[in-house]
């Protein structure tokens, strides 16, 4: 268990200046609140979780006590929350893949997402990068493409495992733009970077953190980003959608939320929405996401369900055509 | 900046008071923890990781180290007298340690398991100085298929380990490589052999498994004994240094170790380990007395102990050069780089120089503070033994209990260690040996992973590993020790039966 110094200090301090709670039942939040986490201290996941809940503490005038509980690709973090059987103060942040993904790949689950988890926010996103070693014989996405079209699994790329976002991901371009790749599974992205520069294997999607110092040091090159619009932290990298054939709605990102238990008060959820959401409105929060290659984004907690359904679908069509291809 | 201009720089940075104070901190720390059976670096970093917030990134890093290669100073203290090793890399230390210290020359082993990490911390930290570049080149020419050959060239190299028993080593080799294989293969994403528990995804915890095989066990197994004897016998002052005789025994094989953990250390995965189970299988077969090899010989704890050290060292070249970690640890240590903003990669070398070799530096530093602190508090390590067992036992249990949930959160991993425990009571009747069970459970799925990645990247054709010149070498060395062994048993057969225990 990993108590944010700096939050239950912060929290204890603002007691005092405690809020009138919009919540109906008037004396939540009486007690230190737990937000779970699926990847250890740490992680990406957990800097994220913990940039969030320092200013939410503040804002609750209670502590938050991060929970992580690592395992199974953030699974083992809600179905710790589950298990705690407290809809009051315990809740989770998450990684896209639980929410989306997990429902197929895990067996024994021990949730149902729609049932028994609700929705509060979108905290941040990030795009994936398509990365090539410096000396790749494609300057843009088109040659790319041609090149991999030239026969089935002329090019190999990593991913960070069957099932991760990276795997899914190029498994979704390959879809739209027509070729067929070799899959190599790995367990990090600084594994895939190090066999692209290797020469190990041809080329990966990654985030654009564990990209950009390989790209100043002109070790690799990036030939497309899988975001809408161009991500600040990788600056002139050209958007792929609508680019070498792919359509122009092609877009694929990871992305972190902020969830309940079913239960939950609603009143609960929407204090919690409000102040994440005016929390990611600070410039502030966003530059030290931006600095780990989230986007924040933030919005309501409908929106979250629609995010969740729509890239259940979009996933779990990538998902069948890899089956269909095993 | 060459090398020694930068470790000179270095110095200047983790000199400053408030880089030094966290030094001495992060040593203190990591010592005192590493003592501490079941409660190691793993669970202290990640404890200490959120306060780290406040601390400029060196002295957070600076701590964050000490803490690393502090409990490995520490880690041999327990395995030595309680043959409870804390990580898999300390495992070997067992073999010889835990007899010496039977003996009543538990002083002894102290001493020498503290000079060889020393030893071998600082070669490590010349090595470091003078090679970084080429090690992390090294690092990146290492593909999957070297990899693979390395790895089997580690385990056949361990299997001479038990040369005792061929039979009784490989089938803790093998049954460790079949526990290896439990969680989700990464390849196709298989969950294999987890009965339906979430928690056995990501396979046996590592920590739960070394905790239950040594340390569970070895609280069951002396249930007996502390009803007979109660409190050990009080060991003499003159025992606690090596007679001359012995100390001429340490140099020569602490610089061997030294050597392979330099080198192993570097490649990220598994590399302290190996080199740690490699430099006892070296010194057990250039030994002129290996006999005594498991029942406290000063080369099997000066070895190991040498590598392990000088491999924790050189692994801060793949974490900080490539981003890659070599261990959990090394993955909490990216993580407090990552808090402060500090992007591990091929620019910190010269983007954050600072940081780079004042951590370098420190290490000098800390480890000198560590042989310091450590020689004189021999004495009271041993005094340790006296502990009536009936107190000792029960607060073992507990550590282990807590160190082991530490690792994850997880109440599923102390019930794992529980039973695991009882395994390994059951495997110690029987005189198997634990270590090479751990050896197989670390290496196997590296072996898997590597060799099957190998031949998806090569499209099915096995000659890549004959291919690749690096890969052939440690496919022929393998080859090459086999044949030696076989030569060996050959020639040593009659002679054998005759020869003296001592």
């Amino acid at each position: 268990m990993i108590i944010s110094r700096r939050a239950a200090l912060l929290g204890a301090a603002a007691m005092t200046l405690c809020k009138p709670a919009l919540a109906q039942d008037a004396t939540w939040p009486s007690q230190p609140q737990h937000v779970y986490v699926g990847f250890p201290a740490g992680s990406s996941p957990d800097l994220l979780a913990r940039i969030v809940t320092e200013p939410l503490a503040e804002k609750l005038g209670q502590p938050i006590v991060i929970e992580n509980k690592p395992g199974a690709g953030g699974v083992i973090g809600i179905q710790q929350m589950l298990n705690a059987q407290d809809q009051k103060n315990t809740f989770a942040t998450t990684i896209n893949g639980p929410l989306t993904t997990a429902p197929r790949l895990t067996p024994s689950l021990g949730y149902d997402v729609a049932e028994d988890i609700v929705p509060v926010t979108l905290i941040a996103t990030s795009p994936l990068v398509l990365v090539v070693a410096a000396d790749f014989p494609a300057e843009n996405l088109a040659d790319f493409v041609q090149a991999a079209g030239k026969e089935p699994e002329a090019l190999a790329y990593g991913s960070v495992g069957k099932g991760s976002g990276a795997h899914l991901t190029a498994e979704l371009f390959s879809d739209r733009a027509g070729v067929e790749m070799l899959h190599i599974p790995f367990t990090s992205y600084a594994e895939v970077t190090t066999a692209i520069i290797g020469h190990e294997i041809d080329c990966g999607f990654m985030a654009p953190s564990a990209a950009m110092q390989y790209v100043e040091a002109g070790k690799v090159k990036i030939l497309g980003i899988t975001s809408e619009t161009p991500f600040a932290q990788a600056p002139g990298v050209p958007v792929m959608a609508g680019q070498a054939g792919l359509p122009v709605d092609f877009r694929a990102e990871l992305w972190n939320a902020f969830i309940a238990p079913a239960g939950t008060e609603e009143a609960i959820v929407d204090t919690l929405s409000t102040h994440i959401n005016a929390i990611l409105a600070d410039e502030a929060v966003q530059k030290r996401l931006l600095d780990m290659g989230w986007q924040a984004a933030g919005g309501s907690a409908e929106e979250l369900q629609q995010r969740i359904a729509e890239d259940t679908k979009v996933w779990g069509a990538v998902l069948d055509r890899i089956d269909a291809k095993e | 900046m060459n090398g020694w201009d930068g470790f000179l720089h270095g110095l200047s940075v983790a000199t400053q008071p408030g880089v030094l104070i966290y030094c001495v901190l992060g040593v203190l720390l990591g010592t005192f923890v590493g003592v501490l059976p079941g409660i190691g670096a793993m669970a202290t970093i990640s404890l200490l990781l959120p306060i780290t917030y406040y601390l400029s990134p060196e002295a957070a890093l600076v701590m964050l180290a000490g803490v690393y290669y502090g409990s490995q100073y520490g880690g041999a203290v327990a395995s030595i007298l309680l043959r409870l090793p804390g990580t898999p890399q300390s495992a070997i230390t067992t073999l010889d340690g835990y007899p010496l210290a039977q003996k009543g020359r538990a002083g002894v082993a102290l001493f020498t398991s503290m000079i060889s990490s020393f030893a071998g911390s600082m070669i490590g930290i010349l090595v470091l100085i003078l090679l970084s570049g080429a090690l992390a080149q090294a690092a990146i020419a290492f593909g999957a298929a070297e990899y693979a050959a390395m790895m089997i060239l580690g385990l056949v190299a361990a299997s001479t380990v038990g040369a005792k028993h061929p039979a009784k080593s490989m089938a803790m080799v093998v049954l460790g490589l079949i526990l290896g294989c439990v969680g989700t293969d990464v390849n196709s994403g298989e969950q294999r052999f987890i009965f339906g528990q979430t928690e056995l995804m990501d396979g046996i915890n590592l920590v739960a498994l070394a905790m239950g095989l040594f340390g569970v066990a070895e609280v069951i197994s002396n249930i007996r004994v502390a009803e007979r004897t109660g409190v050990p016998p009080r060991v003499a002052l003159r025992d606690l240094l090596p007679s001359r005789a012995e100390l001429r025994r340490i140099p020569f094989p602490a610089l061997r170790g030294a050597s392979l953990g330099s080198f192993f250390g570097a490649l990220p995965g598994t590399g302290s380990t190996i080199s740690s189970f490699l430099a006892y299988a070296t010194e057990r077969r250039i030994s002129r007395r290996s006999e005594q090899f498991g029942k406290g010989a000063v080369e099997g704890i000066a070895g190991p102990e040498a590598a392990n050290n000088a491999a924790a060292i050189s692994a801060f070249v793949p974490t900080l050069s490539l981003g890659i970690p070599g261990d959990p640890i090394m993955a909490l240590m990216l993580g407090a780089l990552v808090i402060h903003g500090v992007q591990p990669g091929p620019l910190m070398l010269d983007a954050r120089p600072d940081m780079f070799w004042g951590l370098i530096a420190s290490f000098g530093i800390g480890n000198l503070l560590l042989l310091v602190l450590n020689l004189p508090l021999i004495g009271i390590w041993v005094s340790m033994l006296r502990i009536p067992f009936r107190w000792l036992y029960p607060a073992i249990l507990i550590f282990v209990s807590l160190g082991v949930y530490s690792v994850r959160g997880s109440s599923f991993d102390i019930f794992a260690v529980a039973l695991i425990g009882v395994i390994g009571y059951a495997l110690s009747l029987a005189r198997f040996n634990p270590a090479l069970l751990l050896l197989g459970f670390v290496l196997g799925p590296l072996i898997e992973t590597n060799l099957r990645r190998a031949l998806l990247i090569g499209r099915g054709d096995p000659m890549v590993f004959l291919q690749r010149p690096i890969a052939a070498a440690f496919i022929l060395a393998a080859g090459a020790l086999i044949v030696m062994a076989v030569v060996q048993v050959l020639r040593r057969r009659a002679p054998e039966a005759d020869e003296a225990e001592t």
